[in-house]
């Protein structure tokens, strides 16, 4: 620790600390321009000079180093002319179209100019214009305003690390620039807009839309993945101006995803009131019309329910009471990507925190596009792996990690259980073992060598497994868990506590999902299947979009297109034209609620939007469904159906009744001691294995209708098929036209190749006609036609 | 040859500039090169190397005067990681051309004096950072640099001893900035030449990140003689704090303009007046750059000021690397002052904000004043714009480029008043 005086003030901070951290950290404004806390320091900007007693010269204090007994002053005549002097050398050049730029009123450099500038400037000399540059559809850029710090280009190189941000030229020359000429390759990029200084990086998809003082700021859960960012919504009126991070959270950064879904909260998409569907073709009508119609339709009937898992728990609750209430024999599903219905020795949720993880000496990613899936961790793990701490991935593809990683094996689906069975064996040699092992291990005879990565780093001291979506998806996921879970109590590592099990889920509120819905759930392709094959009169499909996203779509297609449908939902998609009645639900925006993210923690939206339209929160919609059925509503008001969530899970009282910190409490993940499943060895039918490719673009309503995603989603596009070239010459096929034979039939389709894939794959991505083949889980490849 | 009586020495680093075809090794080492060479690698243990060079009272000849042996003494041992030496041969301060002679003349006594100081350093690998327009001289110091290889100078065990050094050439790419440190460094290491601030010093993370001793030219041709005759011989030549011989590079206004090696606390005036055949016009200089074009300038009732680093600051000014720019009468300083301007302005690196949009300020204000084009505010403006750049930036090129602008406007002012006005009327 180092004791130091500000402005005559003892301070006292941990050595090499920078006295401009100590000073904010003490509360003592220092204007800076260039610090970024979460970046490394540049220093030059210059702003942030402060005077050190003793020294010639006023020192930044940025990239000092506190020192014993150093006596800083902040305030005095000589730093008041400084830091005047380095507005105006800023401001020489700098376009005076504040009332034009959508920083002007949240401007470092407007406000300083205000506090530390002269009253005019003294530059009578020729002004600098500088071209701008394409960055893609999220960020615009002006770059005569720009003022050099650098923030752009550190984090496009510290965070990002895509490093497509750089400094060209010097002098005054110098110019900040993309490097190439193309869109931004990060999935973060959006944050460049929130740290850039002044108007030169700005949001693109909002642009010269609002200016800062008029929009309201409403604090937000996101729930476009199972992370559940803080968010900060900005709205103006009914308008959804754009999303930030929420500062006062612990995590300083967004992804695109979350960030520029705001226009598809006032997009076309969006069910703004009831509607049926009825000889003249769609019609909008009023709520007791909406209601009498589904009445009509469902009463008495044989029900299938599919929900998304994004509602507040508030909501995902209330459908269970209009499950008990209306249709108590019905049966719900909800994980679009789920085929193994068994339990899963451990359910999906994360048996850590993000930080955990990231602090762990060991993390294992199996099977996941993790920088799509869940962006800000795999930011976590670039910045673990920048430290120079191992990240392992076995798995199908090289997705894009934008960081080393320690080891990666590329290993096809089929050899999952080969692979476990490997580190599994290893364990047992080494003496380390868990009731059950041997039959699991007896039960597969494949050993697959990339079982050893994950033994090694299982034998280390603290460990993270991140399972992902090629195993929940697999068809025999459960015994795949139940091997994991084994080799994971084997080495020490399933106790709570001490806890490597994460489970990637599909979608937030994993944890409160399986204990709601557990004992009522069924597949969501069995569900549609049932329907298809009379077993089922009618479809409730509550916000969730089976055409769009998941493994059933064709399902999907084929019980629609039998049974009645009703939707309820904020947004409408591919589902609506099958639909027999609408419903509007508010948006996650617009509700009062709770949400859980993937490791259990407590999220409290309460500042929600003026929601538009019709739509009323879920809640709300279920219980005047109930109304309608004629049944007596189980609860009227948000603290009677929180006293049905408590019913399932008590410990929740504590958030609501105290107020939580969510930084400590947490909801345990399911855990099934007795799930005891086995490999089945099959023999497989077909030499090819199917992937569909999540994209973080493309999956989910939300995200399709919003217009600049969906932009992206178009360049970063890669081939709707995609195998390994080595896969395709041996099938004697090139590139173009092939077809693909499946258990349901033979389609045709463009195939492209990319040499970063595992041999005897074939990706597929969840986009127009390919999409159909999600449901595949084996291929061959056949001849053109 | 030098000679062992310090009273006698008549030059250092320039001892065998005028021997023809120095540049070869075998000619060199008929005169000297290397020959003491064996014997620091045998008998010197490292310490007492940096004791003598210490003891020597050298100061780095680059501009900062910094003392040599003490910079030496900062580095770590023993810290799991390699030691560079970096030798800065990127001579681009306006007025300076004396590592030039040195490379060119006699470039195995520079390899010798990199050679010794590695030795010292525990230095593997030195590179030498050659200015990117010296392209004759990067010729020839990489064939000397080839010779010394095959002589077994450099390499694997040189000369049968424990040490091994190799040494690289790198041509810069003509910015001024890199003969500045770190900003050496950052190029070296294949980036843009912008200099990083400090702390930490290049002594601890350097090139790389690593330990490292970046030193000028002739500060490093110094060393040989140094070894030799030791730090007593050399700290008994010149005046004391401000030893040996240096360098000058003297231009302008004199009727013999060139490099002159003299003991340091020789007066300004002996210097052009005996040496450099005095003024071309006149009798007193107007106008005397004592130490490169980033320092204050004197005047002529400086003349007498002895060139030591010490008597340089008293003066108002800085020894510098030693390029003395003389301007007589007939010197028009505001024209000067507008040139120099427009050097800084495009030399500033451009990560400061002060310097890189204060000096492109600067050179537009002078242009302006020099054109006839100026008004009283633009005193003031030059004033300020120059004063706030000085010590508010990473790197000192602030500094150098407000140096001219405040010199003229301190010694100047009815000069450029008179201009404000001619063109008004």
């Amino acid at each position: 620790m180092t004791t130091l005086f500000i402005n005559e003030e003892e301070v006292t901070v941990s050595s090499g600390t920078s006295i401009l951290e100590a000073c904010r950290k003490q509360g003592v404004d220092v204007p800076y321009f260039c610090y970024h806390p979460e970046l490394s320091v540049a220093a030059n900007c210059r702003m942030c000079l402060v005077e050190v007693e003793g020294w010639g010269k006023p020192a930044a204090s940025c990239c000092t180093p506190v020192g014993e007994g150093m006596r800083v002053t902040t305030q005095s005549k000589s730093l008041s002319k400084d830091r005047e002097m380095i507005m105006e050398y800023l401001l020489i050049h700098h376009p005076l179209d504040c009332p034009v730029c959508d920083q002007g009123g949240a401007c470092k450099l407007q406000d300083y100019t205000e506090e530390h500038g002269a009253e005019h400037g003294r530059y009578k000399e020729v002004k600098r214009a500088v071209v701008d540059h394409n960055l893609g559809p999220f960020v615009s850029t002006c770059m005569t305003r720009c003022i050099h710090c650098t923030r752009c280009v550190r984090f496009a190189d510290e965070i990002a690390g895509t490093g497509d941000m750089g400094v060209l030229n010097r002098s005054d020359h110098m110019r900040i620039e993309g490097v190439v000429e193309d869109a931004l390759a990060s999935e973060l990029s959006g944050n460049l807009a929130d740290i850039c200084p002044v108007g030169a990086l700005l949001d693109k998809p909002s642009l010269d839309v609002s200016r800062p003082w008029e929009v309201k700021r409403h604090r937000s859960i996101c729930t476009q993945c199972p992370q559940g960012c803080d968010i900060v919504i900005e709205s103006r009126g009914d308008e959804v101006i754009r999303i930030k991070p929420d500062y006062a959270a612990n995590e300083p950064w967004i992804c695109d995803r979350g960030r520029y879904v705001h226009d598809a909260f006032r997009a076309k998409e969006r069910i703004l009131t009831p509607f049926i569907r009825d000889a003249s073709g769609v019609q909008a009508v009023n709520w007791d019309m909406a209601v009498e119609k589904i009445v009509r339709l469902l009463k008495g009937k044989r029900v299938g329910i599919v929900f998304s898992p994004d509602w507040s728990i508030e909501g995902l609750t209330a459908i269970r009471l209009l499950h008990d209430c209306v249709f108590d024999d019905a049966k719900v599903a909800f994980d679009l990507h789920r085929r193994d219905m068994r339990p899963f020795a451990f359910e999906e949720g994360f048996g850590m925190t993000s930080k955990q993880i990231v602090d762990a000496n060991e993390v294992v990613i199996l099977g996941s596009d993790l920088r799509q899936r869940l962006p800000i961790l795999m930011q976590g793990l670039r910045q673990r792996s920048l430290a120079g701490k191992p990240v392992i991935r076995i798995g199908a593809m090289n997705y894009r990690t934008n960081s080393e990683l320690s080891a990666d094996a590329l290993i096809r689906p089929r050899e999952w259980a080969a692979v476990i069975a490997r580190a599994m064996q290893q364990l047992k040699d080494l003496g380390k073992s868990a009731a059950g092992m041997d039959a699991w291990l007896s039960s597969v005879s494949e050993r697959h060598e990339a079982g050893k990565l994950l033994a090694d780093a299982l034998l280390s001291d603290s460990c993270a497994l991140l399972v992902g979506e090629e195993i929940r998806s697999h068809v025999d996921a459960a015994a795949l868990i139940h091997g994991l879970d084994l080799i994971a109590r084997a080495s020490g590592h399933g106790e709570e506590g001490r806890d490597a099990r994460n489970l990637i889920p599909e979608g937030m509120n994993a944890s409160l999902l399986s204990a709601v819905f557990g004992d009522v759930r069924t597949s969501v392709g069995d569900l549609f299947d049932a329907a298809h094959d009379g077993e089922l009169d009618a479809l409730l499909l509550i916000g969730s979009d089976p055409l769009g996203d998941g493994l059933f779509s064709m399902q999907a297609k084929r019980a629609m297109g039998k049974v009645p449908l009703v939707q309820i939902g904020a947004v409408s998609g591919q589902v609506s034209e099958y639909a027999d009645v609408m419903l509007p639900a508010s948006a996650y925006s617009e509700v009062e609620g709770t949400f859980i993210n993937m490791s259990g923690e407590i999220h409290l939206a309460d500042e929600p939007l003026s929601t538009v339209g019709d739509a009323r929160p879920l809640w709300k919609v279920m219980m005047r469904l109930i109304q309608g059925f004629g049944m007596d509503i189980p609860a009227v008001d948000m603290n009677e159906i929180r006293a049905s969530v408590q019913s399932y899970l008590p410990s929740l009282r504590e958030v609501w009744g105290q107020g939580v910190d969510h930084n400590t409490w947490r909801m345990p993940v399911a855990r099934q001691r007795d799930a005891n499943v086995l490999p089945v060895g099959v023999n497989p039918a077909m030499p090819l294995d199917v992937i569909s490719r999540y994209s973080m673009y493309r999956e989910g309503a939300w995200v399709r209708a919003s217009a600049s995603l969906v932009e992206a989603g178009n360049i970063r596009a890669l081939d709707d098929v995609l195998v390994h070239p080595n896969t395709l010459k041996e099938a004697g096929l090139t590139v173009g036209e092939c077809v693909i034979r499946t258990a349901s039939g033979n389609y045709t389709f463009d195939v492209g190749v990319r040499d970063d894939v595992v041999e005897g794959v074939l990706f597929i991505s969840k986009r127009g006609v390919a999409g159909d083949l999600s449901c595949e889980v084996m291929a061959s490849l056949g001849g053109g036609q | 040859m030098i000679s062992s009586d310090p009273k006698q020495v008549k030059a250092i680093c320039f001892d065998r500039i005028h021997i023809e075809n120095q540049t070869s090794l075998n000619i060199a080492r008929k005169n000297g090169a290397y020959a003491f060479l064996p014997t620091v690698l045998k008998d010197f243990d490292t310490e007492h190397i940096v004791d003598e060079v210490k003891k020597s009272g050298l100061r780095g000849r680059g501009g900062a005067g910094f003392p040599t042996g003490l910079k030496w003494s900062f580095v770590p041992r023993n810290t799991g990681k390699p030691t560079y030496l970096l030798c800065n041969a990127d001579e681009g301060e306006p007025g300076t051309f004396k590592d030039r002679d040195i490379m060119r003349f006699d470039p195995h006594l520079l390899i010798e004096g990199m050679i010794m100081a590695g030795f010292a350093l525990g230095v593997h690998d030195a590179y030498i950072y050659i200015r990117g327009e010296f392209l004759h001289e990067v010729e020839v110091v990489d064939a000397a640099i080839k010779e010394a290889y095959a002589a077994n100078l450099l390499g694997e065990n040189i000369l049968g001893s424990d040490f091994s050094m190799n040494l690289t050439v790198h041509r810069g790419a003509g910015a001024y900035i890199c003969g500045e440190e770190t900003a050496l460094i950052e190029s070296l290491e294949g980036r843009p030449g912008r200099p990083r601030f400090k702390p930490p010093f290049p002594a601890i993370e350097g090139f790389y990140r690593c330990p490292t001793v970046v030193n000028n030219v002739e500060t490093l041709a110094t060393i040989p003689a140094i070894l030799e005759f030791g730090g007593d011989w050399h700290a008994a030549i010149g005046v004391p704090n401000n030893t040996g011989m240096k360098i000058f590079s003297v231009s302008g206004h004199v009727n013999k303009p060139g490099n002159y090696e003299v003991p340091m606390g020789t007066s300004l005036k002996v210097l052009i007046e005996e040496y450099c055949g005095g003024l071309q016009h006149g009798t007193v200089p107007k106008v005397i750059i004592p130490g490169g074009s980033s320092t204050p300038w004197l005047l002529a009732e400086h003349y007498d000021t002895p060139l030591t680093y010490d008597a340089m600051m008293k003066a108002g000014s800085m020894l510098g690397s030693g390029a003395i720019i003389v301007m007589d009468e007939t010197a028009d300083v505001i024209a000067l002052t507008r040139r120099l301007a427009h050097f800084y302005a495009h030399e500033s690196c451009g990560q400061c904000s002060p310097c890189r949009e204060g000096t492109g300020w600067l050179e537009r204000v002078m242009t302006r004043v020099e054109n006839g084009q100026g008004c009283e505010e633009d005193l003031t403006v030059l004033h300020d714009a120059a004063t706030h750049m000085a010590g508010r930036t990473i790197c000192a090129l602030a500094d150098g480029a407000a140096a001219p602008i405040l010199s003229l406007l301190k010694h100047f002012p009815d000069e450029v008043r008179e201009r404000l006005m001619e063109k008004a009327a």
